[in-house]
């Protein structure tokens, strides 16, 4: 069995899903995660499929191109890099035991560069995006920008440090920014 | 008494219904008394049902002694048929549960109960509970009805994975 990462989008309609999963399932594949939403109009399909000897990626895009032609998906299919010494599980499929989830709420005036703006700072504090969601609500022509992510804060990040800097850099861009601990409760 | 193993999904016992008791014999007791010691033993566990150690009655054991997200707080509470005679104030908040081990959701829950069963000397017991107990209560009797918090999960999005092993 291989993993292969398989995108499509396309304009929404019922049948998306269905059409795109017969393939998988008539090439014997597995559907591993997956996660699919509206963007825009747009319904947008990112999956990882265990794939049987004999499957790989040339194999199941050939497979995908009659539900691609008929449902006007734009489709992309490629093997899952595995992790390894060059390529350390940064993903939340690993046991991090080592990280703490953190929920990143981001919302002001819409202007372009509020995500680059958070996400770099992150980024050189080594803090691990795994979810991130965003929305351009209200009024359209004074439009807010809602951005929630959520991040895996490595052992002995102090998320204090992280708040204060963070509100440095939403003030400069113009938005309210708070972080609040996701870590869920055990029952 | 005996700790015991913790059954994880798919075992099709944790989506049984779960039966009466009706009057709290040795037998049931004896349940309870391994409720709590599994409870004690696992690492971070507030609370268990017995349908998680694979027997099917209705009794469960909640313990947030210690809790930071605790209002109320009546140490190990065992409770037979447990009843919800009152809830309000519906909360929402991440949950994850032993027999669920991977993932975890956000899940709206009362934050307030009353709420009636049978001790383990067999009297009839009403409790009020609030805040993290509560949550902890309502997510025990879920269990007592084959009930996941994934059956309550609101949204795809609001379906984590577990990132925290404790």
């Amino acid at each position: 069995m291989s993993h292969v990462v398989v995108t499509a989008v396309g304009t929404d309609r019922p049948g998306i899903v269905a059409g795109v999963t017969r393939v998988f399932v008539d090439m014997g594949c597995n559907l591993e995660d997956s996660s699919m939403t509206i963007l825009g109009g747009q319904f947008a399909m990112m999956l990882v499929v265990d794939a049987p000897e004999g499957v790989d990626a040339a194999a199941l895009e050939a497979a995908l191109a009659g539900p691609a032609a008929d449902l006007d998906l734009l489709v992309a299919v490629r093997p899952a890099e595995a992790a390894g010494a060059d390529n350390p599980p940064l993903d939340d499929t690993a046991p991090l035991d080592d990280t703490a989830s953190w929920t990143v709420s981001v919302y002001g005036a819409d202007h372009p560069g509020i995500v680059h703006g958070i996400a770099e700072p992150l980024s050189a504090e080594r803090i691990n995006i795994c979810d991130l969601g965003t929305r351009v609500i209200g009024d359209p022509a004074r439009p807010v920008y809602a951005m929630v992510m959520g991040v895996s804060l490595p052992r002995g990040a102090d998320p204090d440090a992280l708040a204060v800097r963070l509100g440095e850099v939403a003030a400069r861009l113009g938005v309210d920014v708070s972080l609040h601990n996701s870590d869920a409760d055990i029952l | 008494m005996a700790v015991r193993t913790v059954l994880e999904l798919p075992d099709p016992t944790l989506k049984r219904q779960s039966q009466t008791v009706g009057r709290v014999d040795d037998s049931a007791r004896a349940v309870a008394d391994d409720l709590l010691d599994t409870m004690r033993a696992t690492v971070a566990c507030v609370g268990l049902a017995a349908p998680q150690i694979g027997v099917g009655i209705r009794a469960f054991v909640v313990d947030v002694t210690g809790h930071r997200k605790a209002s109320s707080c009546h140490g190990e509470l065992v409770l037979f048929d447990p009843e919800v005679v009152a809830a309000s104030g519906p909360v929402v908040a991440r949950e994850g549960c032993l027999s669920v081990p991977h993932l975890t959701g956000d899940v709206a829950r009362a934050s307030s109960l009353v709420v009636r069963g049978l001790t383990l000397d067999g009297t009839d017991r009403v409790v009020e509970v609030d805040a993290f107990e509560a949550r902890a209560v309502l997510h025990e009797i879920d269990h007592l009805d084959g009930l996941l918090f994934l059956d309550r999960v609101s949204s795809p999005e609001a379906l984590f994975r577990r990132k925290v092993y404790r």
